[in-house]
């Protein structure tokens, strides 16, 4: 009897270290991400059938918010407690990569034969913000460019026709903003255009590239490159501001956000492909083709290139100090969720550029694709290097200047070229 | 013995969290580390400090909080002294008053300063509330938008959020002035007014000098409040206070030996001046 006893608790234990066993051989990855409950839905049901998949791998999936994320990331990557996976967008990633802080594709693992054929599944170019020295770092969540988002409502009932009257260059966007504008007193109480602040580095280089200009020169070490160009951009912006026709500010509530509610207050603003699904999310019945449109990214009149809006891309990373079993398993998790990004643009319309999506008709048919498609083809790829946050913050605090504190353009000119030229050559 | 027994917890506390801090702050501050960077800290000696004395933003930096910690701290003193009397004068509701003007204080700072944007905000109620006082109508006081408006309205937030801590710190040092000697001036024909000058203000000096120096550390550590400003589009040049330009270093530019070199300055400032402020008052009494 006591034999049959101890035979039971012995097979007892030994299913026990077995099941602890197998529970103890799980992976486990952890994945941090900007929110975005549209995507959060979407990649929890892609983790449920990943994890029922691959029963060897557990994913723990973390949002943050996403003006925390780039401190939240270099808080636990100089710690060396960084995320195995991590996304953020390609200025602050790009560091990451210089540094040797991700690990390269594992194109195996991710479901691909080699390299090349990760090359070949993408839009030309958009992999090159995530190639270093021949080696690839990334797979893009989304690849993103700027268009501008148009309130048929508000155009209505400032007794303009959308279809007709929206604005196709520089010139024509103030008046059109102008007439669109309502004020009380100096206080704007509809604005018919405003910027997207403070993301200076996306349609500010392009500005100045349609007349001439550019934000680098072509040794690397000169900045705001053509003055003439950048003179007619700052005082564009001086005209904008409210020390000039008083049009927007960075002060007032991010345009984008009160786009999606219609409440006659935001004429034009702009965003990307994503906006569509936020729209449908926040006010279902403001639909496309009757509550708004997309219009192509103005030029100037005289413009000498045609320029769209920077492209970015928040692209997924993964830590090169995990183990070799964790970068396995995130190149494995990544490969497939690369290989849903039919249902990353149908449910959260943020586009992963694979020559399968782009060609399929789900995407060609979706709202203003083709504006979209047709700006990102003339759009540089935004400016990322290991300086670009200070970049950025040069660029803001000459907006700013002009704007807010009326400063005169030839004279932010030089405090901006000498701000930028510092920032390349890494002083303080 | 005993005693080391009891202060230990506090010692180990102070060790960890605040001197070895402070300690690997110095020490950094004589390397140049990028925290992204596996390499280790590379030794350059004192030229981080040299580098920010011959930086226009951080000269800037300290013109901006010392222009502040004088726009905030003195004012701090004054009305949460003149709060604290008021509220102590008063027999009823005098709890729901040091509740009231507590409040704001337990308050986040970052929470503070989101709802002071909304409020802000060229459709908020600040401008509403100003032009209907003044008998105005539809002007902006572009409150985050022109530079000496921002500066103002940072100092208004910290007013708000920080005078109620500094007047429940001067009701405990009324409160503890004895009765006795006020009964005495008051046997000796000492008025109202010259009871307070004479009597109450002299033996609150310890309180003074403690909510002074608070008030003048507090300051210049302001952080929140210009940095969630500067996100939401305001200028930075006029609220770049040190503290902010410390986190634009290490955090935005990568240069974690240069931020502790600023941090390092601003811990030596501040010990300099708190010094000074305690044996101004020490001289005061001899």
């Amino acid at each position: 009897m006591l034999n049959r006893f101890a035979r039971r608790l012995a097979l007892m234990l030994m299913a026990a270290v077995l099941v602890g066993g197998s529970a103890i051989a799980q992976t486990e990855i952890v994945y941090w991400t900007h929110e975005d409950p549209n995507r959060t839905a979407l990649e929890e049901e892609l983790i449920a059938r990943f994890e029922a998949d691959y029963p060897q791998y557990k994913v723990v999936r973390v949002t943050n918010p996403t003006d925390q994320m780039a401190q939240l990331i270099l808080t636990a990557f100089s710690a060396n407690r960084g995320p195995d996976i991590f996304n953020m967008d390609i200025p602050n990633e790009y560091p990451y990569i210089v540094n040797g802080r991700v690990a390269p594709v594992n194109p195996a693992a991710a479901g691909y034969i080699d390299e090349q054929s990760i090359y070949d599944a993408y839009l030309p170019g958009t992999l090159d913000p995530v190639t270093f020295e021949g080696e690839l770092y990334g797979l893009p969540l989304e690849v993103t460019n700027w268009s501008i988002y148009l309130n048929m409502n508000v155009f209505r009932d400032a007794g303009l026709d959308p279809l007709t009257d929206y604005p196709k260059t520089w010139e024509q966007l103030m008046e059109v903003a102008e007439k669109l504008t309502i004020r009380d007193g100096e206080i704007i109480t509809r604005r018919g255009f405003d910027f997207r602040y403070p993301y200076y580095l996306n349609f500010l280089p392009s500005m100045a590239a349609q007349l001439g200009g550019k934000l680098i020169g072509d040794d690397g070490k000169s900045a705001i490159v053509g003055d003439e160009a950048w003179l007619r951009v700052l005082q564009y912006f001086k005209d904008w501001g409210t020390t000039g026709k008083n049009l927007g500010s960075p002060t007032y509530k991010a345009a984008r956000s009160i786009f999606n509610f219609d409440n006659n207050d935001i004429g034009m603003m702009e965003s990307g492909q994503y906006q569509a699904a936020r729209i449908l999310n926040d006010n279902p019945g403001f639909l496309p083709g009757e509550g708004w449109m997309v219009i192509p990214f103005p030029q100037w009149e005289d413009a000498v290139a045609d320029v769209a809006e920077a492209y970015y891309g928040h692209y997924w990373m993964v830590n090169a100090q995990a183990s070799k079993e964790k970068q396995q398993a995130a190149w494995t998790l990544l490969g497939y969720f690369a290989s849903h990004a039919d249902e990353f643009f149908q449910r959260v319309a943020v586009l992963q550029p694979t020559q399968e999506l782009l060609n399929s008709d789900m995407f060609k048919n979706a709202p203003y694709s083709d504006v979209f498609m047709g700006d990102l083809a003339k759009a540089p790829v935004i400016y990322y290097d290991e300086n670009s946050p200070q970049v950025l913050q040069v660029l803001k605090d000459s907006i700013e200047a002009v704007m807010l504190q009326g400063k005169e353009p030839a004279d932010v000119l030089k405090t901006m070229r000498e701000g930028v030229e510092r920032a390349l050559r890494g002083e303080y | 013995m005993w005693g080391w027994v009891f202060v230990l917890p506090a010692l180990i506390y102070f060790a960890v969290f605040s001197f070895y801090p402070i300690f690997n702050a110095f020490w950094l501050s004589l390397h140049t580390k990028n925290p992204l960077s596996l390499r280790p800290p590379r030794f350059v000696g004192l030229r981080n400090y040299l580098d920010l004395l011959d930086s226009a933003t951080f000269w800037n930096s300290w013109k901006a909080t010392g222009l502040f910690t004088l726009g905030t701290a003195i004012p701090l003193v004054v009305l949460s002294l003149l709060l604290a009397t008021i509220i102590v004068s008063r027999l009823n509701f005098r709890r729901f008053f040091q509740l009231a003007f507590y409040a704001p204080a337990v308050i986040p700072s970052v929470v503070a300063a989101a709802v002071w944007l909304l409020l802000l905000d060229p459709r908020g109620i600040a401008n509403q509330w100003v032009n209907f006082v003044l008998g105005l109508s539809g002007v902006d006081h572009k409150w985050l938008a022109n530079p000496e408006m921002v500066r103002f309205s940072t100092t208004v937030v910290y007013l708000w959020e920080k005078l109620g801590f500094f007047t429940i710190i001067f009701i405990a040092g009324l409160g503890g002035i004895p009765q006795s000697v006020k009964e005495a001036a008051h046997v000796d024909g000492a008025g109202g007014w010259q009871l307070y000058r004479y009597v109450t203000l002299p033996l609150l000096k310890p309180t003074t000098l403690l909510v002074s120096v608070m008030a003048m550390i507090f300051c210049m550590r302001t952080f929140a409040t210009q940095y969630l400003f500067t996100q939401a589009g305001a200028p930075r040049e006029s609220i770049n206070v040190v503290t902010l330009s410390i986190y634009t270093t290490g955090i935005r530019d990568l240069q974690l030996g240069l931020a502790n070199a600023m941090s390092i300055v601003l811990l030596v400032v501040m010990l300099v001046l708190s010094m000074l402020q305690f044996r101004l008052s020490g001289r005061g009494e001899g």
